[in-house]
C-alpha cells in the first residue's frame, strides 16, 4: 500500500514535468486518492502529500490546466481532515500551496486567479451565512442582498456614478476602497437590522420566505432605482468601479524578483487581499463560536424555550448573528465590486443566494473548512468543469444540440448534488461535530 | 418581603381554564411544593411564573417586584432558574457548555471583545470556565465536563440540567418534576441535595412533584391543585389530613375512610 502510493505520487510528479496537461492531472487526482483513502502510515501519507504538492504546483505552472487546481483543493482538504498528520506540516503545505502553488499556476493561466478570487469571495461569504445559518439556525435565503448592498456601497462613491445624485469630486481616489469596505460593513449590518427586525421573529419555514422576499427588494431597488434620481444605474449597472493603486504592491513584488505585468498584478493583489479577508473572517468565526455570542446561538438553536430560560433574549441574539453574517457579506461585496469593476443587479439574484446557502450545506452546517470547501467546489464546478465539459462535447460531439449543453445545466447539476448529499451525506463533506450529533440525535 | 407572590392568576386556553384564580406566598428560603392530579395546571404554572405565558388576570411579584408578563429571559434575569419535566438540555453541547450558557447573563463581554478575542475576553471565559467547573465539582459531574449532554445517564442529566438552573445564580429555583423516572436511592439523594441547595445556597426553591413522599420529607409548605384551582395549603401535615385533597386524589367516599 505504501509502496502504491509513493509510486503514484512519484509517477505524476515524472508526469507533471515531462508531459503536463489534462490526462497527467487526471492521473494526479488518482494518486492522490491513494494517499487519501489508502491505508498509510502517517509517514508515508505525509510524504505522498507533499510530492503530490509539488507535482500539482509543477503541472500547473506548465500547463495551467485547472484539474491541477482541483487536485491542490483536493490537497488541502486532505491536511485539514486526515488524522495524525504533524501540524507544522499541515501549517507548511498549506501556506505553501495558498501562497506558492497558486500564485505560480495564476501566472501559467490566468484564470487561476479568477477561479482563485471568485472561490475567495465566495468562501467569506459562506463563512458569513455559516453564522447565521450554521451557528443561530436561521435559514436565510436572501443572503446575496447584503453582497449587494456591500457592492453598491463602493460601486456608487468609485466610479462618476454618484454625481448623478450629489455635489462632490466622483469617484474618489481608489485608496479609498479600504475606508469603504469598513463603511460597507456598516451600511450592511444596518440593512440587516432593517431586513432582520421583522425577519427573525418568524421560524424556519416562515423566515425563509421573508428573507427570501426582502432579498429580492433590494436587488429589484438596484434593478430600478436609476429614476426619478439615479442612484444604482438601473439594470446597465455601474462601470468603471475605482481599484486601489497598487504601486506598493508592484514595487514588493519586483523587490522578491517577481516583475508583474498588467494583466496579472491586479490578480495577485486581489487574490492576497481575499485570501487576508478569508484569515480574517475565519478568525472572527473561531472567535465568536467559542464566545458566550456561539454560546447562546447553538443554544437558541437547539430549544428556544430552554436558551430563554437561561436569560437569552431571543431577538437580539438572532439580529446580532443576522448583522455579523451580513457585514462580512458586505466587506466582500466591497471586494467584488472593485475587482470587477462592473456592477450590476444580475450578480445578485436568487440563484446567488442559493447558490452561497448550497455552499454551505454541501461542506456541512457549522464547519469552517466545511463552508470553505463548498465554496471552491461550487465555484470550480460552475465556473470550470461544465464549462470545459460543454467545451469537450461541443468539439468532439458536434452532432449533439447546443440544447443540451452541459453548462446550461448548472442548476441541475447543482441539485442533483444536493439531493445526493441529502441522502447519503446529510451532515456536508466535513460535518462539525456538534451538527453531526444533532443529526444523530434526530434520526 | 415574600420570595414569591401569586396574587389570582387566570390563564385560560380558548374556553379551559387551565389555572383559575391561584394565589400563593412563598417565603424566602422555604421549600415549596405544588401538587395536584394529572393536568391539575400546575406547569401551566410554572409557565406563567417563568414568563413562557402571561396570565390573563393576575399579578406575580418576585421579591417584591412585578414581574407579570416578563419575557422569560428577563424572568431569568431578575434571577428565577428553572428546570423542565421533560429535560431540556442542550444536547449536543457538553456538560460544561451547557454551564456556561446557564452563566450567559453573567459573562460580561461586549460583542466586538468577543469578536476580537480581547484579553478582557479572554480573561472572562477563563474566569466563567472556573466557575462552571465548581459547580459541576459541587454537583458531582465534573468528571464529565466534556461528555455531550445527551450521553449523561438519566439521573446525571437531572443534576446536570439543575446545575445549568443554577449557574444563573438564581435567587428563586423552579424544579418540574425532579425526581421522575428516578429510583428510591436517587430519589434519596435528590431529596439531601436540593435540602443542600437551600441551606448551602440560601435559595428558595418550589418545586412540582409527584413523588409523594419525597415531596412529604422535603417541603416546608405544600400548596395542592385541582383542575386549576388551588384546593389547600399548608405544611405537609395539614395537607396530609385534608379531607378535599384527599378527596382529589383517591376519589369521594375515599376521605370518610382514610380520616
Amino acid at each position: 500500500m505504501t509502496g502504491l502510493a509513493l509510486l503514484l505520487s512519484l509517477a505524476y510528479l515524472g508526469l507533471a514535468f515531462w508531459a503536463p496537461g489534462a490526462l497527467s492531472n487526471l492521473f494526479g487526482l488518482v494518486a492522490l486518492g491513494a494517499a487519501a483513502f489508502l491505508r498509510l502510515s502517517p509517514q508515508a501519507r505525509t510524504l505522498s502529500l507533499a510530492l503530490l504538492t509539488l507535482a500539482f504546483t509543477l503541472g500547473l505552472w506548465r500547463s495551467g490546466n485547472t484539474l491541477g487546481l482541483i487536485g491542490l483543493v483536493g490537497i488541502l482538504v486532505a491536511l485539514t481532515t486526515l488524522p495524525r498528520i504533524p501540524n507544522w506540516i499541515r501549517a507548511l503545505l498549506g501556506l505553501a500551496i495558498l501562497l506558492v502553488s497558486v500564485p505560480l499556476a495564476g501566472f501559467a493561466n490566468t484564470f487561476i486567479f479568477e477561479l482563485g478570487i471568485q472561490i475567495g469571495i465566495y468562501a467569506a461569504m459562506a463563512l458569513g451565512l455559516n453564522v447565521v445559518v450554521g451557528m443561530a439556525g436561521l435559514l436565510d435565503l436572501g443572503y446575496a442582498a447584503f453582497f449587494a448592498v456591500g457592492a453598491y456601497t463602493w460601486a456608487i462613491f468609485g466610479s462618476p456614478q454618484a454625481q448623478n445624485f450629489m455635489q462632490g469630486n466622483f469617484p474618489l481616489p481608489g485608496e479609498y476602497m479600504y475606508l469603504f469596505m469598513g463603511i460597507a460593513i456598516v451600511t450592511t449590518a444596518i440593512t440587516g437590522l432593517l431586513i432582520g427586525l421583522p425577519a427573525v421573529r418568524l421560524r424556519g419555514d416562515y423566515l425563509a420566505i421573508v428573507t427570501l422576499g426582502l432579498g429580492e427588494v433590494v436587488r429589484i431597488l438596484a434593478n430600478n432605482l436609476d429614476h426619478p434620481i439615479n442612484f444604482t444605474n438601473g439594470p446597465q449597472g455601474i462601470t468603471p468601479v475605482g481599484r486601489p493603486p497598487i504601486d506598493w504592491f508592484r514595487d514588493l513584488t519586483s523587490a522578491l524578483g517577481i516583475p508583474l505585468d498588467r494583466t496579472t498584478d491586479y490578480q495577485l493583489f486581489f487574490y492576497f487581499l481575499v485570501l487576508l479577508m478569508i484569515g480574517l473572517v475565519v478568525l472572527v468565526n473561531l472567535n465568536l463560536a467559542n464566545s458566550r455570542f456561539g454560546r447562546a446561538w447553538t443554544a437558541i438553536r437547539e430549544d428556544e424555550v430552554a436558551a430563554r430560560s437561561m436569560g437569552i433574549p431571543l431577538l437580539p441574539t438572532k439580529l446580532i448573528a443576522f448583522m455579523t453574517g451580513a457585514a462580512f457579506s458586505g466587506a466582500m461585496g466591497v471586494i467584488f465590486a472593485a475587482q470587477r469593476t462592473f456592477v450590476s443587479p444580475e450578480s445578485f439574484t436568487l440563484l446567488a443566494s442559493i447558490t452561497i446557502l448550497a455552499m454551505v450545506i454541501l461542506g456541512g452546517m457549522g464547519s469552517i473548512p466545511g463552508a470553505i470547501l463548498g465554496a471552491a467546489a461550487l465555484s470550480i464546478l460552475n465556473l470550470d468543469v461544465l464549462k470545459t465539459f460543454s467545451e469537450f462535447v461541443r468539439t468532439s460531439l458536434p452532432q449533439i444540440p447546443s440544447q443540451v449543453d452541459p453548462a446550461k445545466y448548472e442548476r441541475l447539476v447543482l441539485g442533483i448534488i444536493l439531493v445526493l448529499m441529502m441522502i447519503y451525506r446529510p451532515t456536508g463533506l466535513i460535518p462539525e461535530k456538534r451538527h453531526r450529533a444533532e443529526m444523530e440525535e434526530e434520526a | 418581603m415574600k420570595a414569591l407572590e401569586v396574587q389570582n392568576a387566570t390563564k385560560r386556553f380558548g374556553g379551559l381554564v387551565a389555572v383559575s384564580d391561584v394565589s400563593l406566598e412563598v417565603n424566602q428560603g422555604e421549600i415549596f411544593s405544588v401538587i395536584g392530579p394529572n393536568g391539575a395546571g400546575k406547569t401551566t404554572l410554572f409557565n406563567l411564573l417563568t414568563g413562557i405565558y402571561a396570565p390573563d388576570q393576575g399579578r406575580i411579584l418576585l421579591f417584591g417586584k412585578d414581574i407579570t408578563g416578563f419575557t422569560p429571559d428577563r424572568v431569568a434575569k431578575e434571577g428565577v432558574g428553572r428546570t423542565f419535566q421533560n429535560i431540556r438540555l442542550f444536547g449536543a453541547m457538553t456538560a460544561l457548555e451547557n454551564l456556561l450558557v446557564g452563566m450567559h447573563i453573567h459573562i460580561r463581554v461586549p460583542y466586538f471583545h468577543a469578536l476580537f478575542r480581547t484579553p478582557l475576553a479572554r480573561r472572562e471565559e477563563r474566569r466563567a470556565k472556573e466557575e462552571a467547573e465548581k459547580l459541576l465539582d459541587y454537583v458531582g459531574l465534573l468528571h464529565r465536563k466534556d461528555e455531550l449532554a445527551r450521553n449523561l445517564p438519566y439521573g446525571e442529566q437531572r443534576r446536570l440540567e439543575i446545575a445549568r438552573a443554577l449557574a444563573l445564580k438564581p435567587r428563586l429555583l423552579l424544579l418540574d418534576e425532579p425526581a421522575a423516572g428516578m429510583n428510591p436511592r436517587e430519589t434519596e439523594e435528590l431529596q439531601a441535595f436540593i435540602g443542600r441547595l437551600r441551606d448551602e445556597l440560601g435559595i428558595t426553591i418550589v418545586l412540582i412533584e409527584h413523588d409523594m413522599r419525597l415531596v412529604m420529607r422535603i417541603s416546608d409548605r405544600i400548596a395542592v391543585l385541582e383542575y386549576g384551582a388551588k384546593i389547600a395549603e399548608g405544611t405537609p401535615e395539614e395537607v396530609r389530613k385534608n379531607p378535599r385533597v384527599i378527596e382529589a386524589y383517591l376519589g369521594k367516599g375515599a376521605a370518610g375512610g382514610a380520616a
